[in-house]
């Protein structure tokens, strides 16, 4: 008996697949597209090649001084000759083993926040966090801990830009998670100061709030009272950052099923309880990509410091620049390095933020 | 009579019984307990406040800083290095804060503008079908949204415009638009008599395209016919004023800038401060319009772009009627937030010395007088209002856009 046998498929028309056909449906799926690209492979091959010589191939990569830069590209002695201001300000050099030591010290809290077993995780990395900005200022400036105290006028550099950050975000957050709470509360004179608190400090511009910091804080404290300039510009981002954080917070509690506040009243848990235990890890884990993006709008403020004379690390640069033994028109060169670097940081922290929300979205599928 | 008897009878009971409950219930009724607490936030706030204003008052008088308004009225004594309107150092301080305020309205028009039609630019590009232009897109986002605006003023500023040649070697577009290290300069259009009739007919044209597109859609809801509304009101606006200007003579000149010496005159000149800042702000602002243009788009179900197709809608037509419509109910809220950024961002003008309101005002004029409260608040509140404007705007603009619900 004669089974039926199916002849083979036959092969797709050569054109509809393979690299030809990609090239087709990608790059001149119409005569618009192909003049398009036709048109964009034009400007790259007139721009790439010089661009590569210049960063690269006739660049100069050795040496200490101006003098050793003899080729026509780019002179990368000027970034590495001035890397430790850059990166570190005027900090002595000796002790330069203590900013490194706190820069470990926050990967492992932010890692450990992560990693740690899920039993003591919530209250472990709240403990470490509160405890950072003491611990940081403890060792940086060395008084405490019978170190040789380094002033904060030696602070600086891209590790300033990453501390104040850090140290600015940490105490903002209990404080915006009360401006949210109280945006929130049925109290209408409480309901009424946050919400002028946070519109204030969205609302207006970042650097009038520096120059309140700078000009107009000193003001307000008894006479007499000398408060460190980097303390001030430090409780200025606190509450420029607790502003918008509640904000991201407030859009946290309203997408938090009322279901679960029902749920946590009818077990009998206090306000506090309801709101710590229930809420807030909830609230937390829904806003984390929000809390990323405005951390990282943070972090790319911390670089207004320098309007009011604070060496972060766009002023290190400017100070480099207008070096007089350095004064071959480094510009390029040097800002190219700092956008490097802050576009590496906050690039990383955008992936990141996207990946938390690629895995809420999963959860909520399962 | 006797029923309520009882009740206050059981009540009173309960109470002596548990004499410590009924302590207990004062301090846990949640109207007692928000008033106490708002008391005590009362209080606390009376305190602080008074505290701060009381140091503040001591503080002005040991350094003999004056307070109020009146320096407004004095002569300022600096120059400012533009100005929309005529302004010398001998002007009082109520000039200078005009003339920084209108340089602020200037770059964040010009800011508005170029970022909407950046982001708007790239915000379709992410969509191409063509992957080159598809990673353009992409790329060109993520690099500027994720540096320092600060940096990016910086860089267009000293490191880009700074490195233009000379005057005497400009960049130069048809001998009439010039590029140098001072800045650029463009060619002017000088009205002579009559002319400003052009203004007015340019003016009605508008009025008239305002109307014209009211009967059109009018007609076309009451009999389906459809009215080339775009190619008429082009016609319009440019006919118009076109048609007055020939039958009063063409009363305009064109006045070009001029090598004189080492730099340009006449002619319309933008200083390098205003070109970095409001390259940089509307690069910036772009990258961000860009991302919301894609999330807007990409709000649209595709349903609906299916939904089109299967009832015959060419896809331009699609990309016009049903999916544009739709994303600008994503976009507008984005924008608006991101327009009044970018009128905020606006005083990183005093990086570079551009005589923005801030510059000039909370810079250069609390410098001199010493007066930091009154000069920061001023300045403060006409940001306030301008984003509450451009708020406004935005809501009304939205209100057009939004789905209106049955």
């Amino acid at each position: 008996m004669n089974t039926f046998k199916p002849a083979p498929d036959r092969a797709p028309p050569s054109q509809t697949v393979g690299p030809i056909a990609w090239v087709r449906d990608n790059l001149f799926s119409s005569i618009g597209n192909a003049v398009l690209t036709i048109a964009v492979i034009a400007l790259l091959v007139i721009n790439i090649p010089p661009l590569i010589s210049w960063a690269f191939l006739d660049a100069n990569w050795t040496g200490t001084t101006e003098a050793d830069c003899v080729k026509e590209g780019a002179c990368w002695v000027f970034v590495s000759a001035w890397s430790n201001q850059f990166l570190y300000g005027s900090y002595p050099e000796a002790e330069l083993y203590r900013i490194h030591l706190m820069l470990l010290v926050l990967l492992g809290v932010i890692v450990s926040s992560f990693t740690l077993p899920k039993t003591i995780r919530m209250k472990a990395s709240i403990t470490m966090w509160l405890a950072l900005p003491v611990v940081g200022i403890a060792v940086l400036d060395g008084r405490m801990l019978g170190l040789p105290v380094v002033s904060t006028d030696l602070w600086g550099g891209f590790t300033l830009n990453i501390f104040m950050a850090a140290a600015s975000i940490i105490v903002a957050f209990p404080f915006s998670f009360l401006w949210a709470l109280g945006r929130r509360s049925d109290m209408p004179f409480i309901r009424t100061v946050s919400t002028i608190f946070i519109e204030f400090f969205r609302g207006v511009p970042v650097l009038s709030l520096f120059f309140m910091g700078s000009v107009m804080l000193p003001l307000f404290f008894e006479q007499g009272t000398n408060v460190d300039k980097l303390i001030r510009v430090w409780l200025v981002l606190i509450f420029f950052m607790s502003g918008y954080m509640a904000e991201v917070f407030r859009g946290g509690f309203q997408a938090v099923p009322s279901g679960q506040y029902e749920a946590a009243d009818s077990i009998g848990l206090s306000f506090w309880q309801k709101t710590l235990l229930i809420i807030l890890p909830q609230v937390i884990k829904v806003s984390m990509p929000n809390i990323l993006a405005t951390f990282v709008m943070l972090f790319k403020n911390t670089t207004f410091l320098l309007i009011i004379g604070i060496p972060e690390v766009v002023q290190t640069l400017q100070t480099a620049l207008a070096n007089s033994f350095w004064l071959g028109g480094h510009a390029l060169e040097g800002y190219l390095f700092v956008f490097l670097v802050f576009w590496a940081s906050c690039f990383g922290m955008s992936v990141l933020a996207r990946r938390i929300e690629q895995q809420m979205n999963t959860d909520k599928r399962a | 009579m006797f029923k309520q008897k009882t009740l206050e009878e059981t009540k009173a009971a309960q109470r002596r019984s548990t004499g410590q409950s009924s302590a207990a219930s004062f301090y846990n009724n949640p109207s007692v307990r928000s008033l106490f607490y708002q008391v005590a936030l009362i209080a606390g706030l009376l305190y602080f406040f008074g505290n701060i204003i009381g140091n503040t008052l001591a503080n002005m008088e040991a350094t003999g800083i004056k307070t109020g308004f009146d320096f407004l009225d004095s002569a300022a004594g600096y120059d400012v290095l533009m100005s929309l309107i005529s302004f010398e150092s001998q002007d009082t301080y109520l000039r200078v804060f005009v003339v920084g305020f209108l340089n602020t309205l200037l770059v964040s028009a010009i800011g508005i503008v170029f970022a909407t039609m950046l982001g708007f630019l790239f915000g379709v590009m992410h969509f191409s079908k063509n992957l080159l232009v598809r990673k353009l897109a992409q790329v060109y986002v993520e690099l500027f949204r994720n540096v320092p605006l600060l940096l990016q003023v910086f860089f267009w500023y000293f490191a880009v415009l700074a490195s233009l040649p000379s005057a005497r070697q400009s960049l130069s577009l048809g001998e009439a638009f010039f590029l140098n290290v001072r800045g650029l300069y463009m060619p002017k259009l000088v009205g002579g008599d009559l002319s400003e009739w052009v203004w007015v007919a340019l003016g009605a044209a508008i009025v008239g395209v305002f109307f014209l597109r009211r009967w059109a859609k009018a007609r076309q809801d009451a009999t389906g016919q459809q009215f080339p509304v775009f190619y008429a009101s082009l016609g319009m606006v440019i006919g118009a004023p076109l048609l007055v200007a020939l039958l009063t003579g063409l009363p305009f000149t064109i006045e070009f800038p001029v090598l004189k010496g080492f730099n340009y005159f006449g002619g319309i000149s933008v200083i390098p401060e205003l070109m970095a800042l409001a390259i940089a702000l509307s690069v910036y602002t772009g990258a961000f319009i860009a991302e919301a243009v894609r999330a807007g788009v990409q709000a649209v179900p595709h349903g609906q772009t299916e939904a089109a197709r299967s009832i015959g809608l060419r896809e331009d037509k699609i990309m016009k009627l049903i999916i544009v419509p739709q994303a600008m109910r994503v976009i507008v809220p984005l924008l608006n937030s991101e327009y009044q950024s970018l009128v905020k961002n606006s005083t990183l003008a005093a990086a570079i010395g551009y005589p923005d309101l801030f510059n000039v005002f909370v810079g250069t004029a609390l410098n001199q007088t010493g007066q930091a409260i009154e000069t920061i608040f001023m300045t403060i509140i006409v940001y306030f209002v301008v984003n509450m404007v451009i708020s406004f705007l935005m809501n009304r603009f939205n209100n057009a856009v939004a789905l209106v619900s049955r």
